[in-house]
């Protein structure tokens, strides 16, 4: 099936947005407002559905015209296209969507037409579902791991390249030993933070210096 | 719209296809996902981190509700969305300058596409096709597609450095340790903050 390239799920789904001509704002421009507010490092509802490696949303206002002699056409709705990348089940993934981001969800999708609410998840699986649409070819550079699995290995990247850095030259007997406990401080050690943090997105004056591990 | 988080650019692209094409395309993904050489090109660039192409037919738009609508299209519609690393321009140069004949048999179906060679006008085309993102969420913000592969090695070669490591004599140990370091020292570069670009 093309949806999924291994161990990783492509999902994409288009929602119809409401039309409604009586509204002072409509649905695609409060929509638009709430994504362009919504925390995109370790705040983010994606980084509570800790199995999500990329994930976007779009306002699909409309088709395009690519000029003469295509025919000119519109679509007569807005869609919000969700476009994401995760490791698992899909069924399991929209399920947690609905459980652990229930005022994300609900905040994005009552802007859609036949949107059923989150109290009822199966309903809401149902739903987004009913909205997918396969796709057609999807490739994942790496494809075989979870997103806890590759940032468990940044974490022992940074950690092994201080650690080696730090004990060069030192006699076997101790490097072994202390080799030993870096292992076991690794496996208690929390993992980085899904979606990282600000910083990592700020103009480049504005960076605080990068630090070291401890 | 925020089509940048972190070292990773989110690209949407929608391109209008006549109805009787669409099958052809769709033969050409067939065979694209079976033939798994014909990817090295694609995975050999070693910047996208997910991509896609999504047909979406002209009668296939959602329709949720009785008072929504009815589409009337005249054309199938072909969706591109990928995850890369890098500035746009970089990306669309290379896409140009390696994928070109792929590119080609993809988009080839689309209307008034215009070749990926010269890229200028390839360039003018996928401007006028892509469309921004309105939300973008990455797991690793610091991280190239490449960084993701150096992690998940050293990671491999650790998990089996680390169970045997322990039981060795100090003189052992460091025999390993060396060839354990050799296998490891390419990939030990850190992740970093993005360069800022467009």
């Amino acid at each position: 099936m093309a949806n999924r390239s291994g161990q990783v799920y492509g999902l994409t789904i288009l929602c119809p947005i409401i039309e409604n001509d009586r509204l002072d704002i409509c649905h695609s421009m409060e929509l638009r407002w709430y994504l362009g507010h919504l925390p995109r490092d370790h705040k983010s509802p994606f980084a509570r559905i800790s199995s999500t490696y990329l994930a976007r949303l779009v306002v699909m206002d409309d088709v395009v015209y690519v000029g003469a002699p295509a025919c000119e056409e519109h679509l007569k709705s807005r869609y919000l296209v969700f476009e994401t990348n995760f490791d698992g089940d899909l069924d399991e993934y929209l399920t947690r969507m609905a459980r652990e981001t229930p005022e994300f969800v609900d905040a994005v999708w009552k802007h859609c037409v036949g949107y059923p609410g989150i109290s009822d998840t199966a309903a809401f699986v149902a739903y987004m579902k009913k909205c997918q649409v396969p796709t057609t070819f999807f490739f994942a550079d790496v494809n075989n791991r979870t997103v806890e699995r590759t940032l468990k290995a940044f974490q022992t990247q940074s950690a092994l390249a201080h650690f080696i850095e730090k004990h060069q030259g030192k006699p076997p007997a101790e490097m072994q030993r202390e080799f030993g406990a870096l292992l076991l401080s690794m496996t208690h050690a929390p993992l980085p933070l899904p979606g990282g943090d600000e910083s990592d997105r700020m103009p480049q004056e504005n960076r605080p210096q990068e630090k070291s591990p401890a | 719209m925020t089509n940048i988080n972190g070292k990773a650019y989110a690209l949407n692209a929608i391109t209008p296809m006549k109805p009787w094409k669409t099958p052809i395309l769709k033969l050409f993904f067939f065979l694209l996902g079976a033939i798994k050489p014909l990817q090295n090109d694609l995975k050999n660039l070693s910047f996208i981190h997910f991509a896609r192409w999504v047909v979406v037919g002209r009668n296939q738009f959602p329709r949720l509700s009785g008072k929504q609508p009815q589409e009337q299209l005249r054309y199938d519609y072909l969706l591109f969305f990928s995850n890369f690393n890098g500035t746009w321009n970089q990306y669309i140069d290379a896409f140009s300058a390696v994928l070109s004949q792929g590119l080609d048999l993809v988009w080839r179906w689309s209307e008034k596409y215009p070749g990926s060679r010269p890229v200028t006008g390839f360039k003018r085309y996928i401007s006028l096709v892509q469309f921004d993102t309105d939300y973008y969420y990455n797991v690793y913000p610091r991280a190239a597609t490449n960084d993701v592969k150096a992690a998940l090695r050293v990671q491999d070669a650790l998990d089996h450095f680390a169970s045997a490591s322990q039981s060795l004599s100090p003189a052992d140990f460091e025999k390993a340790w060396l060839e354990f370091l050799v296998r490891v020292q390419s990939d030990l570069g850190s992740t970093g903050m993005a360069p800022v670009g467009t």
